[in-house]
């Protein structure tokens, strides 16, 4: 047995990302950990080894995954519902589309994706209604049909996410606002995802991306499942730009959000967390040179809110 | 006569609104694979092998129905599926001991 699991060890040497990989294996690969030196990053203001914050940041979303559509409520008082929307406005989906969402968690953005898709899907055969175009039988047959066995063109969202606690909270969401089709749910790392190259059409990571421990792997590993054309996007927080707003911001950050951590979620140190990470995350102009860096053209990014969110974007060209 | 006929078309009312209906209650009926809209929320959906692969080797995996597990038979692994959602981390990830000892002298 522990001969097997040193092959599977030194296997895992050889590959290319064998850093992250011991960073996050425990119990399968601990005999190869000792043979390479952990780093140290941060987790909010404090300094912890690698592994600690993958550790840390899976138990802060596994404590807050329940009230997480909540707390998100009440701490951006509902703005992020427009962040998300511009984000799918911006990435405007047609019908045919295949998403991966990572870290997506409770698939805000997936079921947002579902109903764009939709609803494009909708306005397409009322412009050829318009048009007098004849509409094909499959057309016709797919607007009769309520319930849709798939969804419009064959579009497809994956969501991604390393903490089965959220996966369970969307997929239950999912059940309860009636999305079934065209849906999957997947337990896997930002950093070593779990799908071939070349599969998906758009990658989008929302509020997620701040808390991986690698993020220029997490973007290489964007990189390789986008399919040529591909479409990266990243919405996050990010660094405000005006001084006044940003006093305010730090105030509100500081003093309002752990304490609704507390009340609502009663876990303060989570959204301590939370408020601090967003600090510690590099700001626009740096996080596009990451992005440019993994291999992405054409890489842009427009701030939300003044600043307080920015939506990155890059293409695999 | 008209109270005759106005049984009938509730009737007729009742089987379109069952035909109709946008629940995805409906469907179970017709799929045989066993997976149902509602009542099994542990329900695999075998359409996602086409896009999962082993995070580790990207290699294609198998699916095993016993032990409702995705096998990479390579490095002997298996990664459970937990409530329809499969995990794809490598640290839960089981190894397989007997099979990796067979197969052992075929791999090189």
């Amino acid at each position: 047995m522990a001969a097997s699991i040193g092959a599977v060890g030194c296997r895992a040497l050889h590959s290319r990302r064998h850093g992250k990989l011991l960073s996050i294996g425990r119990g399968l690969f601990s005999g190869a950990r000792c043979l390479v030196a952990e780093g140290e990053t941060h987790f909010g203001f404090q300094n912890v080894s690698e592994t600690e914050k993958g550790e840390k940041v899976y138990h802060v979303f596994e404590s807050v995954a329940k009230k997480y559509d909540i707390m998100n409520d009440s701490m951006s008082l509902g703005v992020h519902r427009l962040w998300k929307d511009i984000l799918l406005h911006q990435m405007n989906p047609y019908p045919g589309t295949q998403l991966l969402d990572v870290a997506g968690g409770t698939g805000d953005i997936a079921f947002r994706f579902i109903n764009y898709v939709r609803s494009q899907w909708e306005y397409q055969i009322k412009q050829k209604l318009k048009s007098h175009q004849n509409l094909s039988w499959q057309e016709i047959s797919k607007s009769y049909q309520e319930e849709e066995l798939k969804l419009p063109g064959g579009s497809q969202v994956v969501v991604c996410d390393i903490n089965k606690e959220m996966l369970k909270v969307g997929k239950q969401k999912a059940q309860h606002l009636g999305y079934s089709e065209g849906l999957s749910w997947v337990v896997g790392n930002a950093e070593e995802l779990p799908f071939n190259d070349n599969k998906f059409d758009v990658y989008t990571i929302a509020f997620g991306i701040r808390n991986v421990t690698h993020i220029d792997q997490a973007l290489q590993e964007a990189y390789r499942v986008l399919k040529p054309g591909g479409r990266f996007l990243c919405l996050e927080f990010s660094q405000v730009n005006n001084p006044l707003i940003s006093r305010l911001y730090d105030l509100y950050s500081f003093q309002v959000i752990p304490v609704l951590g507390e009340i609502i979620a009663g876990d303060w140190k989570s959204y301590q967390y939370l408020v601090e990470s967003i600090r510690r995350f590099p700001a626009q102009e740096e996080f596009k040179a990451m992005v440019e860096d993994a291999g992405f053209l054409k890489v842009e990014y427009r701030n939300l809110t003044s600043g307080i969110v920015a939506i990155h974007s890059g293409f695999k060209l | 006569m008209l109270s005759g006929e106005l049984p009938k078309l509730a009737n007729r009312k009742c089987a379109a609104a069952a035909a109709n209906r946008p629940f995805p209650g409906a469907a179970p009926r017709h799929s045989s694979d066993g997976q149902e809209g509602q009542e099994q929320p542990k329900a695999w959906d075998p359409a996602l092998l086409e896009f999962l692969v082993c995070p580790l080797s990207k290699k294609p995996l198998r699916y095993e129905a016993s032990t409702n597990e995705l096998i990479n038979k390579e490095l002997g692994i298996a990664y459970p599926i937990i409530d329809g959602i499969p995990n794809m981390i490598p640290q839960a990830a089981r190894m397989i001991d007997r099979k990796a000892q067979d197969e052992e002298p075929k791999q090189t």
